[in-house]
């Protein structure tokens, strides 16, 4: 599958040529394929937001370039709307960036300001506000009367009625309960689907990326510290730790459980796998 | 851009200047403004200079932070300067004479002078206030001047608790304006291009939720206040007692010492003083 | 008597409003730690502010200490005796500098200097944060921020804390800091800690846990009670940790496990004994 997005000798320096030069992301190089979602996880100050940052051009590295299907999004600076326009990034707590009259004019922000026609806009509202289950009640209404769970989904449909062909989401589900949580992604994953996009996601939850992600990547101190499919991380307990990481709490059963010889597998990280795992193990 | 604004942030730390009593430092601002903008002759703007290094230098404050301080008024001085330099009509011969573009030998006095008054300025009440007093410091400085006024019923207790914590959310405020920014702008939100009008109606989404969160952090911060027991100015005593020094008063003495030399040394003119110097030496 | 004790409450934010609160009687133990677990809009938080007297009931009443909170006079007494830490860590800072902002509290209360500094010392102490006590608060991570919050409400030298959803903005270490010190106030100081919560891993630490819904408290018992419940639970949107649901899971395809465990150790000795006596018999 292809790349829809990479990063090549990526660094973000700070205060360069004074004695307060830091460094947030030091020459790291990956890529993002088509079609995964693929979850960043790392200890606060690890670099993952000023990365996020990076993909839609919303600032630029000090050195090293990303590129957009294999197009360096900072070759035409001018049409940096257009790379936004197809790097949506959802920011950490979306939901204080809502200002308009009604749900629906905030969610047509966007698609206005790439241009685009009053009927296109309308239905890619439409759309947008279905994918993040926003009722046709809850559009008309002022963003502002909205519950906490519903003014963050206004806000990511904001940036999905742009119909990016990549998301980052800063902690799209930060601060909601179970259920809300799991309204959020899955709706993204409907979208990842349903137009073949891609999704980065940044979290701290070890629970929703295991269930989520495809690929992990994990920071640490502006480097990339690991990154692999979601098996071949979590597998790695001890290293985790090392980067001030924690496991779901379930992986973490079954690696007490190999330790004890009672069980085989290593890549049990969703609850459904694990009962699985134990009906094998006691019919063996 | 909203990044570089250093202005109201505080800067803890024990040099002298850190700690002479607030209420000191108060007065010493005032004598500080009237000598910068009073001093015209240039003795007077060299003394001046002279005491604005003077308050730098004790303030302890690095010099990397004053620059970052001055660099979002570089614009202000740059124009302030320009508009000086070629809008002076001085007498005799100008010195260029380019098309339309005349500068004359008091243009070029007028914009340094110009130049070093919004300089130290900007400068001296920094490290005079907003970066070695901590807002809590300067408020209690305030209410204890302006005491007196509670008095005739001046609400000056409500008033001093009102500019603290107007102070102690800058910085917050200002970190939320930039997050709406970049938030906006990933939306494809455009801040930079179209006339003036489609400019300002660009700023609608950054301000509107910017007041919106103010007001619910306000609600907030009201509710935390109350649930600490704050119940208006009566009763309430303090953590830091605002006691003066002797070095307070040398201070304080030094300013006015400073303040009276600038006013003798508007009247005096320079070549004046050359001779004085000479009958000395 | 109990330390708060609720009998019949109701509340609405407007009297044309639905309910937020609907009859709800409860008591809270002196010393005791309990949390209160339900969805995001289920009216926890409403709940928290009444229990510490912000709100007061539009029906029924609540007695903090046998104290009425509908009564104007206690009104002081209840704060000082009732705390509460919010959810925003930047909203309830008053003031720029660490110390000053913790000293806040005890400076209302009008207590003398030499104590006020004690107080200060001894809570930045409790909290772990001795070292920060003359920086800057803006520039603290949100679970140092916390602390500081803390400290602010020991320095009034409560009874009780209220904590209104205190761990929701945090990172993972943000939170595990606050909950050592919720757990620290309560075994070492003796305070009683109420913490609203959605974080089931959080509530599990408490001594007690009340469930609520559409603003009635549901479920009220200890923590294994509370996740034997599983159904229960679900059915009004809230997850149990993962090995509760394993064994749930397992229990419903008719093998015999225990309810309501909840950390992955106990999990594990549990699973070993099952494994083994399966492949046995």
């Amino acid at each position: 599958m292809a790349n829809a997005l990479e990063i090549k000798n990526i660094s973000v320096i700070y205060g360069e040529g004074t004695p307060f030069r830091k460094a947030a992301l030091k020459n790291i190089s990956t890529a993002f394929p088509q079609g995964e979602i693929t979850g960043i996880i790392g200890h606060t100050g690890s670099g993952k937001s000023t990365l996020a940052s990076l993909l839609n051009g919303l600032s630029k590295a000090t050195e090293g370039e990303v590129l957009l299907f294999g197009e360096n999004i900072w070759a035409k600076p001018k049409e940096m709307k257009k790379i936004r326009s197809r790097v949506g990034l959802v920011f950490q707590y979306p939901e204080y960036q809502l200002f308009d009259e009604t749900v629906e004019s905030d969610i047509a922000f966007g698609p206005k300001n790439i241009g685009l026609d009053a009927e296109e806009i309308k239905s890619r509202v439409r759309l947008a506000a279905e994918f993040c289950g926003l009722s046709e009640k809850e559009l008309k209404r002022s963003p502002f009367e909205l519950s906490g769970g519903q003014k963050r989904r206004a806000a990511i449909a904001g940036v999905l009625a742009m119909r990016p062909e990549i998301i980052v989401l800063d902690e799209p589900a930060a601060g909601l309960d179970p259920k809300g949580r799991e309204e959020i992604l899955s709706g993204l994953v409907e979208y990842k689907n349903r137009y073949g996009a891609t999704l980065i996601i940044i979290s701290h939850s070890m629970e929703d990326i295991a269930k989520y992600a495809d690929r992990i990547l994990v920071m640490k101190d502006g480097e990339i510290y690991m990154q692999g499919t979601v098996e071949e991380i979590f597998i790695q307990a001890e290293r985790l730790f090392d980067a001030k990481l924690d496991l779901p709490q379930i992986t973490k059963l079954f690696i007490e459980l190999k330790k004890r010889g009672l069980c085989e597998s290593t890549d049990v990280y969703t609850v459904g796998y694990a009962k699985k795992e134990i009906q094998k193990n006691i019919t063996k | 851009m909203l990044k570089d604004v250093t202005f109201g942030q505080y800067y803890p730390g024990n040099s002298l200047l850190h700690r002479t009593d607030p209420r000191i430092k108060m007065l010493i601002l005032i004598e500080y403004l009237v000598l910068v903008l009073v001093a015209k002759s240039e003795l007077a703007a060299l003394i001046s200079l002279a005491f604005t290094a003077f308050l730098i230098a004790v303030s302890g404050v690095r010099l990397r932070v004053l620059i970052k301080s001055v660099k979002p008024l570089i614009f202000v001085l740059a124009f302030t300067a320009i508009i000086n330099l070629f809008f002076t009509v001085g007498e005799g011969e100008p010195l260029i004479e380019w098309s339309f573009i005349t500068v004359y030998s008091s243009g070029v006095r007028n914009a340094v002078m110009m130049l070093l008054r919004l300089l130290s300025l900007v400068l001296g009440t920094s490290v005079l206030i907003s970066f070695t007093t901590s807002p809590l410091e300067l408020t209690d400085a305030i209410e204890a001047l302006l005491s007196p006024l509670k008095k005739i019923k001046v609400p000056v207790h409500e008033f001093a608790m009102m500019m603290s914590i107007a102070l102690r959310f800058i910085p917050t405020l200002i970190e939320e304006t930039n997050k709406i920014i970049s938030a906006q702008k990933a939306r494809c939100a455009d801040f930079e291009s179209g006339k003036l009008l489609e400019r300002i109606k660009a700023l609608i989404p950054i301000l509107i939720p910017l007041f919106v969160s103010a007001v619910r952090r306000a609600e907030e911060l009201a509710d935390a206040m109350e649930c600490r027991c704050y119940n208006g100015g009566e009763g309430r005593t303090k953590l830091k007692a605002m006691k003066s020094r002797p070095t307070d008063y040398v201070f304080l003495f030094a300013a006015t010492v400073v303040t009276v030399a600038v006013f003798l040394a508007n009247r005096l003119q320079f070549s004046e003083i050359l001779t004085l110097c000479k009958a000395i030496f | 008597m109990s330390f708060i004790e609720a009998r019949g409450v109701e509340f609405a934010y407007s009297p044309d409003e639905e309910k937020v609160i609907n009859n709800i009687d409860l008591k809270i133990e002196k010393g005791s730690y309990v949390a209160i677990l339900g969805h995001n809009g289920c009216g926890k938080s409403t709940l928290a502010k009444l229990l510490c007297g912000i709100l007061v009931p539009t029906e029924g009443q609540i007695l903090i200490d046998g104290a009425d909170t509908a009564d104007e006079e206690k009104s002081f007494e209840i704060r000082k005796k009732c705390g509460m830490v919010f959810q925003n860590p930047d909203n309830q800072l008053v003031a720029s500098v660490v110390e000053e902002d913790v000293a806040f509290a005890p400076e209302n209360l009008g207590l003398p200097r030499e104590e006020i500094r004690r107080r200060v010392d001894k809570a930045l102490e409790t909290v772990d944060m001795t070292e920060y006590a003359k920086h800057a608060t803006y520039k603290l991570s949100g679970g140092q921020k916390q602390r500081i919050a803390i400290a602010g409400m020991l320095a009034m030298s409560p009874e009780c804390i209220v904590f209104d959803e205190a761990t929701a903005m945090l990172d993972p270490t943000g939170r595990k800091e606050i909950v050592a010190a919720m757990k620290k106030l309560n075994s070492e100081i003796g305070i009683t800690v109420v913490t609203i919560t959605h974080y089931m891993n959080e509530a599990v630490e408490a001594d007690r846990i009340i469930v609520m819904n559409r603003g009635e408290i549901i479920a009220d018992g200890t923590p294994k009670e509370i996740f034997s419940e599983v159904e229960r639970l679900q059915s009004v949107s809230l997850a149990v940790p993962q090995v509760t649901e394993l064994m749930y899971l397992l229990e419903q395809d008719g093998h015999a496990l225990p309810r309501g465990v909840l950390h992955a150790m106990e999990a594990a000795d549990v699973l070993e004994a099952f494994i083994k006596e399966a492949k046995n018999g």
